[in-house]
């Protein structure tokens, strides 16, 4: 596959204040990217200035291989979706989706086939002649899309485009985009703070933090080897645990001592006998059986596919593990013994300023 | 609650609205933008007066009853401090114009501060504290009051998503730790299911069910709710024959397929809805020549995977089949070795997981709407 889309070293500066830096980033054609983090990191300059909405204070972005850091986002290929919506209010569906076609002086038969073509394509069809105002939420965005796809673009910048739906329609919505873009073939850059979302619909999630790239992967490798305690916190829901290396096979197993002196056997790692380390864990590794870790039940969660039991272990550590709807839960206050899948564990080196500082998230 | 009706010109915010709540439960109203969440909080704290019907707290009616008298407080979506108040004086806002004793509200409003986790911040301003911060400000200045009944509309929603998560179990321990009932308006079925003691699910201006987060989750009143709160695989059909085990409805391409019992006939037209998550997929052996004539898994329609979603602890399947044009299910991670885009498989669940409702008035469509 070519690269579609490469940033080259780019850097934002408002006064002294970096809000991107040093950001290099390939992107294939056909991909589809999410860039993800909490508030603040930087992932909003970053797609303005890949868009070409903001001009870099340094670095070059490049698309099919060309240079287009100077390059307007009207002059540019590129269709763009807000978080909010943004729709023209006095024109109908069709008029909105064929604005394209239309300032480039289609002819009215070639816009109005075009307009047809995406409405269709977003289920919109049977409403081609309504106004935005007569649409709900989720509606008008879809719209937006179908807008931002009329133009014939092979690029798509989703700038939060779910954020200000429903939870509800959020979900529903990322399956469509998803669909919808791998259908075109379209390269995807979409911003969002919202992990499961970002787990949905990408192929590669670039995670930043603090304005810089913190680690990236597809869903599967972020969320199965995390390469940082901050990605394994922030993907998906995980089990952190304070402990120290007590051991290593040959092989490169490690055994943890927990807070209070409990052992347990964990994943291969690099660390050292002696390091201060922290293990991840999560939710659905963590089993009880007859002995092991001893905690104590603090609440049992209904979540709709299985139970969500939290505890308190004899080490102090909060630890939460699932079971199905199937089974028997057990009582508030009771004793487990808890179990870890110690292939699913990730051992980490603990970070020297905490891991409340590492896990942060404003 | 009781028949509460109220009307904005055609559009009625709520058209009969019922609904009792315990003494110390934590329930959250579920519904859409626009199904009147909003209208409900403002009716009980009395920021909007009803056209008809009845709200009484612990049986004594508050019609009559001013909001500054009703002891509820509002925390609503936008954090409201004041900007030029810091942490405390916002959180001791309540206190000082209500002219408590001042050694006892000092006290107070340490005690709220310390419960949000804001005393590192006391002295600092609304806009150096991040949005989470600002939120819990908010929280503590709702609960430094002698409020009684906390209403909350959509208290998370300005919040990015992980610290959504984190905020879901503080401010329901917080709640219940100060005894106070509560009342909490969401569009977020996940922090519904979460959170609540019960959940009312509102729809048009009525609560169209009520229930435990399991009760809602297994046993939905109502098409919409099946969609709405998880995600279904939806089928319009004919009601067939019943036996011990369930309901046969029968698609229009002639499919089978099986739900829990109903009381609608034989021949009467009906919606399945199964979850996503009890929808089971297997796959449909290959022939080869050892085994010429393997065994059939069992199920009702068979299908083919178009894309298989790793999302975390789960994994969505989505296929196409003739009975259906797209059919979704979710399964444990640990499953996603096992299947590959264009596999197919035979689709089945176990009949007492989906649930048979008569056709809606609407139409289908209108019904399963979400927003």
């Amino acid at each position: 596959m070519a690269t579609k889309i490469e940033l080259d070293g780019i850097s934002m500066k408002f006064g002294d204040f970096y809000a991107v830096r040093n950001i290099s980033l390939k992107v294939e054609e056909g991909e589809y990217i999410t860039i993800l983090g909490p508030s603040g990191c930087g992932k909003t300059t970053l797609i303005k200035v890949i868009a070409g909405i903001w001009r870099p204070t340094e670095g070059r972005v490049l698309v099919d291989g060309q240079d287009v850091t100077d390059v307007p986002i009207e002059d540019r290929d590129t269709g763009y979706v807000f978080q909010n919506i943004a729709l023209f209010p006095n024109m109908d569906l069709m008029e909105n989706v064929g604005y394209s076609p239309r300032v480039k002086d289609m002819p009215k038969d070639v816009t109005e086939s075009v307009s047809t073509e995406y409405l269709e394509l977003v289920k919109m069809l049977d409403r081609a002649g309504m106004f935005p105002g007569e649409l709900s939420g989720g509606e008008q965005q879809k719209v937006a899309i179908a807008r931002a796809l009329a133009s014939g673009s092979k690029m798509l910048m989703l700038d939060e485009p779910l954020s200000a739906l429903d939870a509800r329609v959020r979900v529903e919505l990322r399956y469509d985009i998803r669909r919808l873009v791998k259908k075109l073939g379209i390269t995807v850059l979409h911003v969002t703070h919202d992990q499961e979302e970002a787990m949905s619909v990408s192929d590669r999630i670039v995670l930043m933090r603090a304005g810089g790239i913190h680690e990236s992967g597809s869903p599967l490798e972020m969320y199965r080897e995390p390469k940082s305690i901050f990605a394994a916190y922030f993907i998906g829901e995980t089990n952190l645990l304070e402990c120290t290396v007590t051991d290593k096979s040959r092989t490169g197993k490690t055994t943890v001592r927990l807070r209070g002196g409990k052992s347990v056997k964990a994943a291969r790692s690099e660390l050292e006998e002696g390091d201060a380390a922290v293990i991840s864990v999560r939710p659905e590794r963590v089993y009880t059986a007859t002995e092991g870790l001893k905690a104590k039940v603090l609440s049992v969660v209904f979540m709709g596919t299985y139970w969500r039991v939290r505890t308190v272990t004899e080490t102090k550590d909060y630890v939460d593990y699932n079971i199905s709807t199937d089974k028997v839960t057990p009582e508030i206050g009771s004793k487990v013994y808890l179990v870890f899948n110690k292939k699913a564990t990730k051992v980490f080196k603990r970070p020297e300023k905490g891991l409340a500082e590492a896990i942060r998230l404003e | 609650m009781k028949d509460l009706i109220k009307s904005y010109g055609d559009t009625k915010a709520a058209d009969g609205l019922s609904l009792t709540v315990k003494d110390g439960e934590y329930i959250c109203i579920l519904g859409p933008t626009g199904a009147g969440k909003t209208t409900c909080l403002r009716m009980i704290c009395g920021l909007t007066k009803q056209d008809s019907g009845e709200i009484t707290f612990d049986g004594k009616p508050m019609d009559k009853v001013p909001i500054s008298e009703r002891r509820t407080t509002m925390l609503s979506q936008v954090y409201s401090l004041f900007p030029p108040m810091t942490v405390y004086e916002n959180v001791m806002f309540s206190p000082s114009i209500k002219d408590w004793p001042e050694e006892e509200s000092k006290q107070l409003v340490k005690s709220m501060i310390k419960m949000v986790h804001m005393d590192q911040k006391v002295q600092q301003y609304p806009h150096e504290l991040s949005g989470g911060q600002q939120q819990r400000t908010a929280l503590a200045r709702a609960l430094a009051s002698d409020s009684k009944v906390l209403l909350l509309d959509e208290p998370l929603r300005a919040l990015d998503a992980r610290l959504r998560l984190e905020l879901r179990k503080e401010l329901k321990s917080m709640a219940k730790e100060m005894g106070l009932t509560s009342i909490h308006v969401t569009h977020d079925q996940d922090e519904a299911l979460e959170m609540a003691d019960r959940i009312a699910i509102i729809r048009q201006g009525r609560i169209v069910q009520i229930g435990t987060p399991m009760e809602v989750f297994q046993n939905p009143a109502t098409p919409f709710v099946a969609n709405f709160v998880g995600r279904s695989n939806i089928f319009v059909g004919k009601v067939g024959t019943s036996d011990e085990t369930g309901t046969e409805v029968i698609l229009p391409d002639g499919t089978k397929v099986r739900s829990r019992h109903t009381d609608l006939s034989e021949g009467e037209d009906a919606v399945v809805a199964v979850k996503i998550g009890s929808t089971r997929i297997e796959h449909i052996p290959v022939p080869t020549e050892e085994v010429p004539d393997p065994l059939m898994p069992e199920g009702y329609f068979e299908a083919v995977i178009e894309r298989i979603l790793y999302e975390g602890a789960t994994i969505t399947v989505e296929m196409s089949s003739s009975a259906i044009e797209l059919v979704t299910c979710k399964l444990p991670n640990r499953k996603f070795d096992d299947f590959s885009v264009g596999d197919r498989v035979m689709v089945s669940w176990a009949p007492d997981k989906a649930t048979l409702f008569r056709i809606p008035e609407c139409g289908i469509v209108e019904e399963l709407r979400l927003d």
